[in-house]
C-alpha cells in the first residue's frame, strides 16, 4: 500500500509537470495580443515599436524561450506562482481568496445533488422495472440532458415571473450587489460563511439537480448488482425488514464506488465551476481562469491551471486510497 | 425445411421501438434535428469548411426555414420589428434585431450539428487511434500516453477549450472550423480511455492470440483483428458524444460570446437574449429549449444504442 501510495504520488508530479509545460508552451504560441494591449497605453517612447519592446521586457516575454521556461520552472519549484501582469498582486493570493467561494459552491452543490439522488437513486433500485422506475429515471435522463445554464435561466425565469414578491426570485437569482460580499472583491470585507451560503443557494440547486442525476444512475446500477448478491438473499432469508435489509446490508455497501465518484465530482465542481459561476457571478476559481485567460494574463492562467491541476490529481489519489481503505477487498498492487 | 423467418429492417426497428422506447423518441429528435439542417443541395467540392459546406458540399438554403437568418423584418411604420409575438409570418417571433427567431434556430441546428460532427470526428479518430496502440502494446508505452492523458484531462474542459480558442494563433479572427479542432481535440483523452478500456479486454481474446500464432503484425493485428471488434463501442462513444459536444459549443458561446464565431447560433441566442430576458423571454426560451432538446436526443439514442450494441461498456 506504502509503495502504492508512493508510486502514484510520484506519476502524479510528473502529469502536474507535463501540465504546466502545456499551459506555459500553449500561451507563449503567440503572445502578440498581451503586448500590443500593454504598448497602446505607453507614453514614454516615441514609436509604435519602441513601445511594443517596453512592454515586452516589461513582461519578461522578451528573453528567448528556454529563458522563460527555466525562469517559471525554477519559481515553481519554490512554490511562487508569479504576480499578475494586470493588478501585481501573488497570483497564489488571490486563488486563495477565490477558492472560498467556489468550495462553499461545490459543497452546497454536492450536497444537494445527495439529497436528490440517494432517495431517488434507491427507491428506483428497489422498486426495478416498476412505473416508478421509469418516470425516476426518465428524470434523471431529462436532468443530465438538461444543460445547466439553460436549467439556471429557466429558474430565474419562472421565480421572477410567477413568483415575484416571493422569498424565491431573491433567494434563487442572481444578486445585484452580493458579488461584494466575497473576499477579494472589495479589500476590507469579512468572509462571511452564512451570507455566502445563502447566496450560492440558486446557482448550488440548479447545479445540483445535473450533478445529482449523474450519482443516482450510478447509485441506481450500484443497488441492482448488490440486491442480487448472496448476503442480501441471507438477509432476506433471516426474516428481517425490508428498511433493514436495504439499508443496512444493501446500500452501505452500494455505497462505496458510489462514494469514489461523489469524490472526483466534487473535485471538478470545485475547480471547473465555471458556467456557473459566469451565470451568477460568483467571484470563484472558474470565473478568474476565464476572465483571466480573456485578458491574457499569462502569470494567473499558468498558476490557476496548475492549482487546479494539483487539486484534482490528489483528489483522485486520495479517492483510490479510501476506496481501498473502505472496501478491504481491493488490494493495489 | 423451412428456414426460420428472418426479421425484416421495418420488424427490428419496430421491435427496437418496442423495447426502447425512450431511445426512440431520442432517435425522434435527433431525425427532426437532422430534417432542419437538410436544405436544398448545390454540389460544389472545395475546401472544408463550416457550416454551410461541410465536405466541401454547399447546402445551401434549409428548406425547412422561410427566411435568412440575418433578414431584418420591419413593422409598416417601417420601424424595425423587435420582439414580436409567433404569427403567422414568423412563427416563433422575432428577436431583438428584428430577425425572425425560428429561421435562425435552424441555421443554429447546422451550425450545432456540423460543428458536432467534425469534433467528434476529431476525437474518435485520433483517440482510438491512441487508444488501440496504448491498449495492445501496454508496458512503458501505454504508462507514458496515460500520464500525457491524465495531463489534459486535469485541466477542466471548459477551461481548455477558452484557453485553445483564445490564443489561436491560426486565424485572425474566430473560425468555425478553428472551434470545431478545439472541441475536438478536447474530446481526446476521454475516447482514448474509453477504447483503451475495450482494447485491453479484446487483446485476450483468442482471436487475437491466434492471429499472433500466424504470424501477423503487430499493425495488422491492431486493424483486422481488433479494430473490427470494437466498432460497436466506437459507435456508442460516438453517438453519446455529438449531444456532449452540441451542448459544449452552445455553452462556450454562451460563456465568451465575443470571441466564438458570429452567426446563427444556439449558444449565442441565448446570451443574446439574456439582457431582455425578463421582458421578452421569447429569444432565451426557444434557444434554451432547442439546446436542451438536442442534447437530451443525442443521450437517449446513445443510452439506447449502447444497450443494443454493447452493453457491458461503461461511459
Amino acid at each position: 500500500m506504502q509503495q502504492y501510495i508512493l508510486r502514484r504520488t510520484l506519476l502524479n508530479f510528473v502529469v502536474l509537470f507535463l501540465v504546466a509545460t502545456m499551459v506555459f508552451l500553449a500561451l507563449r504560441v503567440d503572445p502578440s495580443n498581451i503586448i500590443r494591449e500593454r504598448a497602446q497605453g505607453c507614453t514614454t517612447a516615441e514609436t509604435y515599436d519602441a513601445c511594443r519592446e517596453i512592454a515586452k521586457a516589461e513582461l519578461g516575454l522578451d528573453k528567448p524561450l528556454w529563458r522563460q521556461y527555466g525562469t517559471y520552472m525554477a519559481d515553481l519549484a519554490q512554490l511562487d506562482l508569479g504576480k499578475s501582469f494586470f493588478t501585481k498582486n501573488a497570483v497564489l493570493q488571490d486563488i486563495k481568496d477565490r477558492a472560498g467561494p467556489s468550495i462553499e459552491l461545490g459543497l452546497l452543490q454536492i450536497m444537494v445533488a445527495l439529497v436528490v439522488a440517494l432517495p431517488i437513486g434507491i427507491i428506483s433500485a428497489i422498486r426495478q422495472d416498476t412505473w416508478l422506475d421509469y418516470l425516476l429515471r426518465f428524470v434523471s435522463i431529462a436532468l443530465l440532458g438538461i444543460p445547466v445554464f439553460v436549467l439556471a435561466i429557466f429558474v430565474m425565469l419562472g421565480t421572477t415571473k410567477y413568483a415575484g414578491g416571493t422569498f424565491l426570485p431573491e433567494w434563487l437569482s442572481v444578486h445585484g450587489t452580493w458579488v461584494n460580499l466575497f473576499p477579494g472583491q472589495t479589500p476590507g470585507n469579512d468572509h462571511n460563511v452564512i451570507e455566502n451560503l445563502k447566496r450560492v443557494t440558486g446557482p448550488a440547486l440548479v447545479g445540483g439537480l445535473g450533478t445529482g442525476a449523474i450519482i443516482m444512475r450510478f447509485l441506481r446500477s450500484q443497488m441492482l448488482e448488490v440486491l442480487r448478491q448472496d448476503y442480501v438473499r441471507t438477509a432476506w432469508a433471516k426474516g428481517l425488514r425490508e428498511r433493514v435489509v436495504v439499508v443496512r446490508h444493501a446500500l452501505k455497501n452500494a455505497l462505496i464506488p458510489v462514494l469514489t465518484v461523489i469524490g472526483l465530482l466534487l473535485g471538478s465542481i470545485v475547480s471547473g465551476n465555471v458556467v456557473l459561476e459566469y451565470l451568477y457571478t460568483i467571484p470563484g476559481i472558474g470565473f478568474f481562469i476565464i476572465s483571466s485567460i480573456l485578458q491574457f494574463d499569462y502569470p494567473v492562467v499558468q498558476g490557476t491551471v496548475l492549482v487546479v491541476a494539483v487539486t484534482l490529481v490528489f483528489v483522485n489519489l486520495l479517492v483510490d486510497i479510501a476506496y481501498g481503505w473502505l472496501d478491504p477487498r481491493i488490494r493495489y498492487s | 425445411m423451412a428456414l426460420p423467418h428472418r426479421p425484416t429492417a421495418l420488424q427490428n426497428v419496430l421491435k427496437f421501438i418496442r423495447r426502447k422506447p425512450l431511445g426512440a423518441i431520442g432517435f425522434l429528435i435527433i431525425g427532426f434535428m437532422v430534417l432542419m439542417t437538410v436544405g436544398t443541395p448545390q454540389l460544389k467540392f472545395g475546401i472544408p469548411s463550416l457550416p454551410d459546406r461541410p465536405l466541401g458540399v454547399e447546402l445551401g438554403k434549409p428548406w425547412i426555414a422561410r427566411y435568412d437568418a440575418e433578414a431584418k423584418f420591419f413593422t409598416a411604420e417601417n420601424r424595425l420589428s423587435q420582439y414580436e409575438g409567433p404569427s403567422a409570418s414568423h412563427w416563433l417571433g422575432t428577436e431583438k434585431a428584428g430577425r425572425d427567431i425560428w429561421a435562425r434556430l435552424v441555421y443554429g441546428a447546422r451550425r450545432s450539428l456540423f460543428i458536432g460532427i467534425w469534433a467528434l470526428a476529431v476525437a474518435t479518430f485520433v483517440g482510438t487511434a491512441i487508444g488501440v496502440v496504448s491498449g495492445y502494446f501496454r508496458g512503458w508505452v501505454d504508462t507514458a500516453v496515460q500520464r500525457v492523458m491524465d495531463a489534459l484531462q486535469s485541466f477542466p474542459p471548459l477551461v481548455a477549450l477558452i484557453l485553445i480558442i483564445t490564443i489561436n494563433p491560426l486565424t485572425s479572427s474566430p473560425n468555425l472550423t478553428v472551434a470545431a479542432f478545439a472541441l475536438g481535440l478536447v474530446g481526446i483523452p476521454s475516447v482514448q480511455r474509453i477504447t483503451r478500456g475495450v482494447v485491453l479486454a479484446t487483446r485476450e481474446q483468442q482471436y487475437v492470440e491466434a492471429a499472433r500464432v500466424i504470424g501477423a503484425t503487430d499493425l495488422r493485428t491492431m486493424v483486422y483483428y481488433i479494430l473490427p471488434n470494437i466498432t460497436a463501442s466506437i459507435i456508442v462513444v460516438f453517438s453519446t458524444g455529438l449531444g456532449v459536444v452540441i451542448l459544449a459549443e452552445a455553452a462556450l458561446a454562451f460563456v465568451i460570446p465575443q470571441n466564438v464565431p458570429q452567426g446563427p447560433s444556439w449558444g449565442l441566442m441565448l446570451n443574446e437574449g439574456r439582457g431582455a430576458m425578463f421582458d421578452h423571454s421569447g429569444p432565451t426560451v426557444w434557444s434554451a429549449t432547442f439546446i436542451a432538446l438536442a442534447v437530451l436526443g443525442f443521450n437517449l439514442a446513445g443510452d439506447a444504442l449502447r444497450d443494443v450494441l454493447d452493453p457491458r461498456l461503461r461511459l
